[in-house]
């Protein structure tokens, strides 16, 4: 079963920049990285498909439902962006309860995640006091209080130490284990050599590469966009 | 370290430039200038005034030709009845409506917007001097001044206040949230959910009205005002409430940061403020005044505190306040599905 259609989707900026016509098909249980360079259209792919921008034209299937409709696509997919978007006056708890409403899920729920991701010591803690590292494990708690089989990181391991970096790969390692397609940005493609079943590279706005990593590492678009 | 401070000053200027604060600084004294131009000048010259008389009423002839003789001082407006003459006083199309007086002969009674204004008291003024020349004695022609507003300087303000709170909240408080909102991504992360995005803009518009609501609620408790007709009152509290939260909603959406929205905000707070709350002394801003939305809700509830308005006969003006609020709403709610600079 596909859980993610695309077909030519397209996003143009007023610089040029964004995404030319995309299609692909992602298929249940996938782990792919999406990469390429800085404006590549990386970001653009994923927030189109987490709702953010509306796209200029084509057309993006989530489980056979389109974007448009948006309340149901957002019990199927759960986003991490870059930068996380937490209300930061307010406590980890608060944080997660709020959300946890929205999406009706019993606060049992948000009991799990905070044990789960180690967040459970700094439950009464105002989000701004955190560190980056923290702030992530928050955002992504949170987009996973729905329990979505499909996940989208937008650069997840931007501005992270090493150590904090590994702990987001291990993160997404179980998430795929435990059955979720996930899709993520990335614009260093030597760290998730081992990570991803399958590669997709976007350069200036167009699909270059889709495939799996050992043919990527062997071909030469990899060579000319991050070798030469 | 000068040139630190000479790079720094640019840098904020530049800031200020970017997100349009600077505006304000031409902005504010240009709006001043022009809402100044369009209050009327009474310390220049002769006050000209003009003074209502009933057709079928005429006063004592002596009176009457006192008043003809006045010259350019005192113009003649004659009206049907006394209430089209009270009409007429609260379009200020008259200053001053003149009613022979049911208790004393040969006397009149002065109705006026205020008491206490610069209008009556030159009222007064006119027809001393007129019964001096006519009669060479002290004044008694007029034997009682019956103002439309009732209430001291503290009761007549108060609708001012009111105003200037509910566009408060509307115009610099709200926008500044919403744009937060979108500046922050956190719209966007409650978009993520499957909230509609009516309940967010529902949520948006009660929590400004609830805002709205409490600011006057304690202004009245602290001043010990209570409205006659309070049902009327909170009516147009709640419709006055509801349209400037949609209006501000809608300004917080045409903004991609806090700074412009503070910015666009005071644009539309000083000339929703200013022309309404000026109209009491200016004939010319009575005019131009009722195109805002904001006189439409500074005249009811005017009307209510000082001169026992009943909705029934405020009903198109609360009309129109529920109408531009449904209209910027739907407003707002289009830009949000388009994601407009978010």
């Amino acid at each position: 079963m596909m859980r993610i259609e695309i077909h030519d989707l397209t996003k143009v900026f007023n610089n040029e920049r964004g995404l030319h016509p995309v299609g692909f098909k992602v298929e249940k249980g996938g782990l792919i990285a999406v990469i390429g360079h800085n404006g590549a259209g990386k970001s653009t792919l994923l927030k189109i498909l987490a709702n953010w921008i509306l796209p200029d034209g084509g057309e993006a299937l989530v489980d056979g439902l389109p974007l448009e409709k948006r309340r149901a696509v957002a019990r199927k997919i759960g986003f991490v962006p870059e930068t996380p978007n937490l209300f930061e006056f307010f406590s980890v708890e608060y944080n997660l309860k709020l959300f946890a409403r929205l999406f009706q899920t019993p606060f049992s729920r948000m009991e799990y995640v905070l044990k789960e991701f180690g967040l459970a010591p700094f439950r009464r803690c105002n989000v701004q006091l955190l560190s980056k590292g923290l702030k992530q494990r928050v955002s992504i708690g949170r987009a996973l209080l729905a329990d979505p089989p499909m996940l989208l990181f937008d650069e997840p391991t931007s501005g992270l130490d090493f150590e904090m970096t590994h702990e987001i790969y291990r993160l997404l390692k179980a998430f795929h284990a435990a059955g979720k397609t996930i899709l993520f940005t990335s614009h260093r493609p030597e760290e998730i050599k081992t990570l991803a079943t399958r590669i997709i590279v976007l350069h200036q706005g167009y699909l270059v590469f889709d495939g799996p990593p050992d043919n990527y590492f062997q071909s030469e678009i990899h060579e000319k966009l991050y070798l030469s | 370290m000068i040139r630190n401070i000479i790079t720094l000053t640019l840098n904020d200027l530049a800031i200020a430039f970017k997100n349009k604060t600077i505006y304000l600084v031409f902005f504010i004294p240009f709006f001043v200038f022009f809402s100044l131009k369009l209050v009327d000048r009474e310390d220049i010259g002769p006050v000209e005034l003009n003074i209502g008389l009933v057709r079928d009423e005429m006063a004592d002839p002596v009176i009457l030709q006192a008043i003809q003789s006045a010259g350019k001082a005192l113009t003649v407006s004659l009206v049907s009845d006394e209430k089209e003459g009270v009409k007429s006083l609260k379009d200020r199309k008259i200053d001053g409506l003149l009613l022979n007086s049911k208790t004393r002969e040969k006397s009149l009674v002065l109705v006026v917007l205020k008491k206490e204004s610069v209008v009556t008291l030159s009222l007064v003024e006119v027809f001393s001097a007129l019964q001096k020349a006519t009669e060479g004695r002290n004044p008694g022609w007029i034997s009682d001044i019956r103002p439309l507003q009732t209430g001291g300087p503290q009761r007549q303000t108060l609708p001012t206040w009111t105003l200037m709170l509910v566009l408060l909240v509307g115009f610099l408080i709200l926008p500044a949230q919403v744009a937060e909102e979108k500046e922050k991504k956190l719209l966007l992360a409650l978009l993520q959910t499957p909230m509609r995005e009516t309940e967010w803009l529902a949520a948006k518009v009660f929590s400004g009205m609830f805002l709205m609501i409490v600011a006057v609620l304690l202004l009245h408790l602290l001043g010990g005002f209570c409205p006659d007709n309070f049902v009327g009152y909170a009516a147009f509290i709640a419709a006055g409430g509801f349209c400037f939260s949609s209006f501000g909603i809608l300004l917080g959406f045409l903004c991609r940061n806090q700074a412009g929205a503070r910015t666009l905000g005071v644009m539309f707070y000083l000339p929703h403020l200013l022309p309404s709350a000026l109209s009491d002394f200016s004939h010319k801003l009575t005019v131009v005044a009722p195109i805002l939305p904001s006189y439409q809700f500074y005249k009811p509830i005017k009307s209510i505190l000082l001169e026992e308005g009943r909705i029934s006969k405020l009903w198109p003006e609360w009309a129109y306040l529920i109408l531009v609020g449904l209209i910027t709403l739907s407003l707002a709610r289009h830009l949000m599905k388009k994601r407009w600079l978010m």
